[in-house]
């Protein structure tokens, strides 16, 4: 066993920790690797079930099969590998914001399966975001098994994502883009090339085993001048589509939380409702690639006013599949919604200017999935490589562009939070590296405080104190109860310069006649945040701490600074 | 000093006996107990390379209506002010995020298996994870309450053995209480283990507060046990591997853990000791 272990130790230091970059791209590689094969499993058996799962239907009780997708999955969740519902993409950024992107074992698989229970019976979600959570997983506990420190686990998360999204789309520029726009929020060097390769990883996982080259295939578009205005019109629409959708899932998942039914039974619930949309309107089952196939090949037959009924129904089961209990993500959906959209536009367009010489409604439905997936999640660039990879085509590149700029513009005009980040930032818990927020967030006041004042008695005669003062640098002293040690003030030595003037008042003044008992206090359980809003309020360049009633040490402005700089060079500085 | 000690609390009478024994400690080394009412039935802690997720069983959720007095009852009792942690951030609604920034916490053996939390059953996986990542010592209760006049440190020459020392002449200092060494001889000599504690200029302190230390011979283990005073508190170091690992590997923590009914201090590879 000795021996095993030194082998081991001698591979991973003499090799790897010679240098953080190779192991990062090693251990990056691994994390794409795994997550590539969790979410190529993940496509590989939902097609499958989707496809045995086809005849059934067409039969009348069919509505019942997205409920109990969605009761089996809401109670794997809640029973057997207690996470919350939902897709999980928040709760990686919440863990790359907040914890060096720690992330629990469990995550790597609990999302895959429910995820998978909910979609292939019905429910209308994506697996896209359920992947992202695996791969962050299995980034997160790659890094904690090679012990790595906050910031290279990171990274490995981005792996992770990156590995994940590119298997699923086969789209590894898009694994990369998403992974460092949406999750890490920075391009760095460090993190682009590990994050590039694990992604490159992943989609040639994916390509080893799905040999199909693109996820959508299509004849080349021809996109003119006349198209610019549209496309302008376009954004716009989808731009509000957005913002709708994003709020449509907000609130009715609001609703359903605020309900007192156990998850079990809103799971049920809102299957059933799904089912009976789905009887009536079946694109607004599962994922819905196969009806995205058929608008970008131009093939889709709905007319223009069952179209827009179409958007409303996929964007209110999707609410209701993820808001009431199911699981998966908002990837899919916004691929859907997308390309109804712009299938819908086009339609109006074609209607209201029958000769208008505009490209076809394949092409725009490409705009409208760039569109929605950029206002969505208000990342321009994930938009834009997406589609780009998906469709295997750059021909429309410059109309995507304008679309997806233009989209996330607005809708972040409109929303200033994407869909990922509201609930983070509502609760103050979204922190990206090197902000103000996070800086602080990551001192903490124990290494803040300091300790190393004297504490006088309440009882002391001046005469004393003013010996105590010689010998002392400070400007504080906290003044304390003699048998119980409790704090009870303390004293600046700019408020005592009267005293200190007057050698006949050395005798008859006591510290606790002097002391200032008025000053504000932190607590240990206090965040810096807090206690710099406290010295702010109160003008002061000190504070002192108090716990349990007993003084611990003062806090200062300048030492705060010293810290908050050797911390932001740290989390800037790679 | 302001050392805080986390309890959860489990509002049932197994949970009071724990809760006991969380207020008997802290009143006797001076430190303050800090209690957290779960309202649900899982929570996290962030540690510095691992994320513990704490699944407890459904016995920490009854009657939530009354927990908070009952706490405050003992509390009151113990002459000690009561102080609640609620978590300020969650990783998902149902899912809070527990501080790890505390001195010590006090746990039964096992947190999430009902069918072991009486008795001297295994120690749970949780707690393992816990013991292992942690960097405060965890009190491992007795299960009932039960006061100690003293206390035993294992001592075996380890990292971990150096740290349970330094703890346990803290605790001794702290509390005036006797403080007896237990070193079950492996390989070399009593001179070896006496040369460790040489090596971390220790040996003062070890004369100044050791009443006496123990010396055992490899096969006299149960002895040893058997002759560490019942009414003393066992302070010692453990890796936290888990359940796999020790079955493999075989671990002294979780002999002494399923054989003693003493409350057990238990130091892990991350706990940090300062004598200060």
């Amino acid at each position: 066993m000795q021996t095993i272990k030194n082998i081991y130790r001698a591979i991973y230091y003499r090799l790897f920790r010679l240098d953080d970059r190779l192991l990062l791209i090693v251990a990056g590689s691994l994390a794409g690797i795994c997550s590539g094969l969790a979410a190529v499993a993940l496509r590989l058996s939902l097609e499958s079930v989707i496809e045995w799962l086809h005849p059934f239907r067409h039969y009348w009780w069919a509505f019942v099969l997205p409920a109990a997708g969605a009761l089996l999955s809401s109670l794997y969740l809640e029973k057997v590998s207690k996470e919350g519902a939902g897709h999980g993409v928040p709760e990686v950024i919440y863990a790359v914001s907040r914890y060096g992107g720690l992330l629990r074992l469990r995550s790597s698989y609990s999302r895959l399966i429910s995820s998978f229970l909910t979609i292939s019976s019905g429910g209308s979600a994506g697996p896209e975001a359920p992947v992202v959570m695996s791969g962050s997983a299995i980034g997160s506990n790659i890094a904690k098994f090679l012990v790595l420190n906050d910031r290279q686990r990171i990274t490995l998360v981005g792996c992770g994502t990156a590995g994940a999204i590119s298997a699923i789309f086969n789209a590894p520029i898009a694994g990369l883009v998403f992974s460092i726009e949406v999750l890490l929020g920075e391009w760095k060097f460090v993190n682009i090339i590990p994050i590039a390769i694990a992604a490159v990883a992943g989609a040639q996982i994916s390509q080893a085993i799905i040999p199909e080259q693109v996820l959508f295939n299509h004849q080349p578009f021809n996109t003119m001048a006349a198209d610019i205005l549209p496309c302008l019109c376009l954004a716009v629409l989808t731009a509000f589509t957005s913002v709708f959708f994003t709020k449509s899932l907000r609130k009715i998942g609001g609703f359903a939380k605020k309900s007192s039914l156990p998850l079990w039974s809103r799971a049920i619930i809102g299957g059933c409702l799904v089912g009976v949309i789905g009887i009536h309107m079946p694109l607004v089952l599962g994922e819905g690639y196969h009806f995205i196939q058929t608008m970008i090949s131009g093939s889709f037959s709905m007319g223009l006013f069952l179209t827009f009924v179409a958007i409303f129904a996929k964007i209110f089961a999707t609410a209701m599949t993820l808001g009431w209990g199911g699981s998966g993500g908002i990837f899919a959906p916004c691929l859907l919604i997308g390309s109804l959209t712009g299938v819908a536009f086009h339609k109006t367009l074609f209607f209201l200017l029958p000769s208008a010489g505009i490209a076809s409604e394949g092409a725009y439905a490409l705009l409208g999935m760039t569109g929605l997936i950029s206002g969505v999640m208000q990342a321009p660039l994930t938009g834009i490589f997406l589609i780009v990879e998906i469709t295997g085509g750059y021909e429309t590149i410059l109309p995507l562009i304008l679309v997806s700029s233009i989209s996330a513009t607005m809708s972040h005009y409109i929303e200033p939070a994407s869909f990922y980040l509201k609930d983070l930032i509502e609760k103050g818990q979204f922190m990206r590296p090197g902000t103000d927020a996070r800086i602080l967030s990551d001192l903490s006041l124990n290494e803040i405080i300091e300790t190393n004042y004297t504490k006088v008695s309440e009882n002391m005669v001046f005469r004393d104190f003013i010996e105590i003062i010689k010998l002392s640098q400070h400007n504080f002293f906290p003044v304390i109860e003699d048998e119980t040690q409790i704090y009870k003030g303390i004293i600046q030595i700019r408020t005592i310069r009267k005293y200190a003037l007057e050698p006949g008042m050395y005798d008859m003044v006591f510290l606790n006649q002097i002391m200032d008992t008025e000053v504000a206090t932190a607590s240990l359980e206090d965040d810096l945040q807090d206690v710099l809003d406290m010295m702010d309020l109160n003008n002061m360049d000190s504070i002192p701490v108090v716990e349990n009633g007993r003084f611990v040490g003062m806090i200062q402005k300048t030492r705060i600074l010293d810290l908050y700089r050797r911390e932001l060079i740290m989390q800037t500085n790679i | 000093m302001n050392y805080k000690l986390l309890h959860i609390f489990r509002n049932t009478p197994f949970g009071r006996e724990t809760f006991l024994q969380s207020l008997y400690f802290c009143k006797t080394i001076k430190a303050y107990p800090v209690v957290y009412i779960p309202k649900s039935d899982k929570f996290l802690m962030y540690f510095s390379n691992d994320a513990v997720q704490v699944d407890l069983d459904h016995s920490y959720l009854n009657s939530p209506e009354t927990a908070k007095a009952h706490a405050e009852a003992l509390f009151e009792e113990a002459g000690i002010n009561p102080m609640f942690y609620e978590p300020k951030n969650f990783t998902a609604s149902t899912l809070p995020d527990v501080s790890t920034n505390f001195d010590y916490l006090c746990c039964p053996r096992s947190v999430s298996d009902l069918s072991s939390k009486i008795g001297l059953g295994h120690i749970g996986p949780k707690v393992r994870r816990i013991i292992k990542h942690a960097t405060f010592p965890v009190l491992i209760s007795s299960p009932v309450f039960k006061s100690w006049t003293g206390i035993s440190v294992f001592f075996g020459g380890s990292e971990n053995a150096v740290k349970s020392l330094t703890l346990g002449l803290k605790i001794a200092m702290a509390s005036g209480l006797p403080l007896n060494l237990y070193t079950l001889i492996e390989k070399n000599g009593e001179d070896y283990y006496r040369e460790v504690v040489q090596k971390r200029n220790m040996e003062s302190l070890v004369d100044k507060y050791v009443t006496k230390w123990h010396f055992y011979e490899n096969e006299a283990f149960d002895t040893m046990l058997y002759e560490v005073p019942h009414d003393s508190l066992i302070v010692l170091g453990a890796y936290g591997h888990g359940i796999i690992k020790e079955l493999l590997l075989g671990s002294k923590m979780e002999i002494i853990q399923s054989t003693v009914t003493n409350n057990l201090l238990i130091v892990g590879p991350n706990c940090t000791i300062s004598l200060q």
